[in-house]
């Protein structure tokens, strides 16, 4: 139960002339999973260890409940980091890798047997203590890093890639496996992922890091429909841009003048929309409806990805394979642009 | 079978083929005279009968057990002394601070030296005329340089240990060295956040991790100090003597007939460092990683 607060958060690494991560401020409330999303070396990892003590910052601050944790030892944090890799000791058997933590604590040995029994139970993997980790799948030496991780009862969890490393059908298994457990035990559990799905798929709210800075931090859907800027719909597979001037009400560029849900902002920008937006055929209302050109047809099974031209512009859009099954590349598609779907940015 | 299409199994024995010669032929044919001598058995000049008259003369000899002791207090005084150290100066080693690379090519410089010179050097610094006693003359600290407290051809082999400490710290070190560093921090770092303060993170943690290069490392030495002739001989007291310099008296002496002697010795030393270094193996795995 703590609310961690990261203020101004910098990170240079000696030698360094640009910051791992610059001023990062975070406010994570108690008991909620909060996703760090960014490319590869965007300073994620940096983040989560400064908070865990693994790793000190150059300037700015953690606290847990208002109180700051920078003077603390990581052992004396409650903060419990899992690694991508697991990084089970290899010399130990599943249950001794499990009750570490309270080994480490001093716990009575019969207490330490008890808790281990239970927690393997939690995670499903009740008959394999006495294995090497080296005998178990991925999906299994997941489960026992985080059973290891829960034992000690951390006041914050801190996951890295959780999902990264797992084939698709563990994903789900997985996912569900953490959501139930830290929804269960209410600890506050931050992950850092580069991937924009594990992250929307697990977390409360996402904080989006680009190049060592926090570019958004909302709910996963807000990213989708109301992105802050090109770069962060881009992470969030946004194709279409396209620029122009707004004057709150319409949008107007090279396709015509496009009408805007409300609270628009105004000026020159970028109108954009999620391919998956783009509606075939023509609007009821008549409104924001545009004739394109299909340019390539791209099937994906349960979903097929269309390059449409509209005069010299071209627009992506997701439909599904049923809709244009009569449609071939070169004909002529009528679509339509629903008002409540687009945003300037 | 085709020429030219060998299988698997005749390629890695006619490739081992080299090495195996050098084993077999030299080592286990050496060993094997060796233990033939031992016994008594040299048909070449009559000794047809073999007994067991050379061992029941060694094993008879006070001087064989003290020396036994002196060489096992040598042996494993040095490996355990130089493995904690070569462990402390690879955890010091192997954190980044200016200067790293200077301080780690220095560590590793005596890697160079051979062991014969380290003890020329053992002598002119730490002998009751060598420097050392000399420089405390001259400052006052001791009456007589022969006052200087016996640390070359001393009873405790006092300066044996400190010639294969001084040597064998780098050995371990660099081994232990290149281990901490293929294994890297993240696994510490998951101790430390689990709990593990910086004492139990190394005792519960590195130590077991890096455990099998200290063992091999540690093993070579111990069998090495256990058996080496030339700095026992050059550093030791002449009584007791280390086994093998023992060995080689009995070799080298006018009495042809103490040759036999000569090779149960060497015959027992061998057998002893194997059993010792089966324990040691059998008991330190238990202690680290049980």
């Amino acid at each position: 139960m703590t609310h961690v607060s990261i203020k101004e958060l910098t990170k240079v690494y000696p030698g360094a002339t640009i910051p791992s991560l610059d001023r990062l401020s975070l406010e994570i409330p108690t008991g909620e999973l909060t996703a760090l999303l960014g490319p590869s070396g965007c300073g994620k990892t940096t983040t989560m260890k400064m908070i865990a003590g693994l790793l000190e910052p150059t300037s700015g601050d953690v606290t847990f409940d208002g109180r700051s944790v920078l003077r603390d030892k990581p052992e004396d944090r409650g903060v419990v980091m899992v690694f991508q890799n697991y990084l089970l000791f290899p010399y130990m058997s599943v249950a001794d890798n499990v009750g570490f933590g309270l080994k480490m604590r001093k716990k009575d040995p019969a207490e330490i047997k008890r808790r281990v029994g239970e927690m393997l139970e939690l995670v499903k993997l009740p008959d394999l203590g006495d294995r090497k980790p080296s005998a178990l799948s991925g999906g299994q030496q997941q489960r026992v890093a985080l059973a290891r991780a829960l034992i000690v009862q951390p006041n914050v969890l801190l996951l890295d890639e959780p999902l990264s490393n797992l084939d698709a059908h563990l994903r789900f298994e997985m996912r569900d496996l953490i959501r139930s457990l830290q929804q269960e035990m209410g600890i506050t559990t931050i992950f850092v992922t580069h991937d924009q799905e594990e992250a929307v798929v697990l977390a409360d709210r996402v904080a989006l890091i680009l190049d060592g800075q926090m570019k958004q931090y909302d709910r996963a859907d807000v990213f989708y429909k109301r992105p802050i800027d090109e770069a962060t719909a881009r992470f969030f597979g946004g194709h279409n841009f396209i620029p122009g001037t707004s004057d709150g009400h319409v949008f107007d560029c090279a396709l015509g003048k496009l009408s805007l849900p409300e609270g628009a902002t105004t000026g020159a920008g970028k109108l954009t929309f999620r391919p998956e937006n783009v509606r075939i055929g023509t609007a009821a209302d008549g409104q924001n409806c545009l004739t394109s050109t299909i340019a390539d047809v791209i099937y994906l099974g349960t979903q097929t990805r269309l390059k449409l031209r509209v005069g010299d512009t071209a627009l992506d859009a997701v439909v599904n394979p049923n809709e244009i099954e009569s449609y071939a590349v070169g004909d002529t598609l009528p679509i339509h642009l629903p008002r409540a779907t687009l945003w300037v940015i | 079978m085709e020429v030219g299409h060998l299988s698997d199994r005749t390629k890695i024995f006619l490739l081992l083929l080299p090495a195996m010669f050098i084993i077999v032929v030299l080592f286990f044919g050496g060993l094997m005279i060796g233990l033939m001598r031992s016994f008594n058995y040299m048909p070449v000049i009559g000794l047809t009968e073999p007994d067991l008259s050379a061992y029941i003369s060694v094993f008879t000899d006070r001087e064989f057990y003290l020396s036994f002791l002196l060489t096992f207090h040598i042996a494993f005084t040095s490996t355990v002394i130089s493995s904690i150290l070569a462990i402390g100066a690879a955890l010091l080693l192997r954190r980044s601070f200016v200067g790293r690379g200077i301080v780690n090519f220095l560590f590793q410089l005596n890697l160079t030296v051979p062991h014969l010179v380290g003890a020329i050097g053992m002598l002119y610094l730490f002998s009751q005329s060598g420097s050392f006693a000399r420089l405390a003359h001259e400052f006052g600290m001791i009456a007589r340089p022969s006052d200087f407290p016996a640390l070359v051809f001393d009873p405790y082999a006092i300066g044996i240990i400190l010639q294969y400490v001084w040597k064998e710290i780098p050995f371990i070190g660099v081994i232990v060295l290149a281990n901490m560093q293929s294994i890297g921090e993240d696994y510490e770092s998951v101790a430390r956040s689990l709990g593990a303060s910086k004492w139990q993170t190394f005792r519960y943690v590195l130590l077991p991790l890096i455990f099998p290069g200290v063992l091999s490392a540690s093993v070579m030495v111990f069998a090495f100090t256990f058996g080496a002739y030339e700095i026992p001989a050059i550093l030791g007291a002449n009584f007791p003597a280390a086994l093998p310099v023992l060995a080689y008296r009995k070799y080298t002496d006018v009495d042809l007939a103490a040759r036999p002697e000569a090779m149960a010795m060497a015959i027992v030393i061998a057998l002893l460092s194997a059993v010792m270094i089966y324990f040691y193996v059998r008991y330190s795995r238990r202690r680290i990683r049980g």
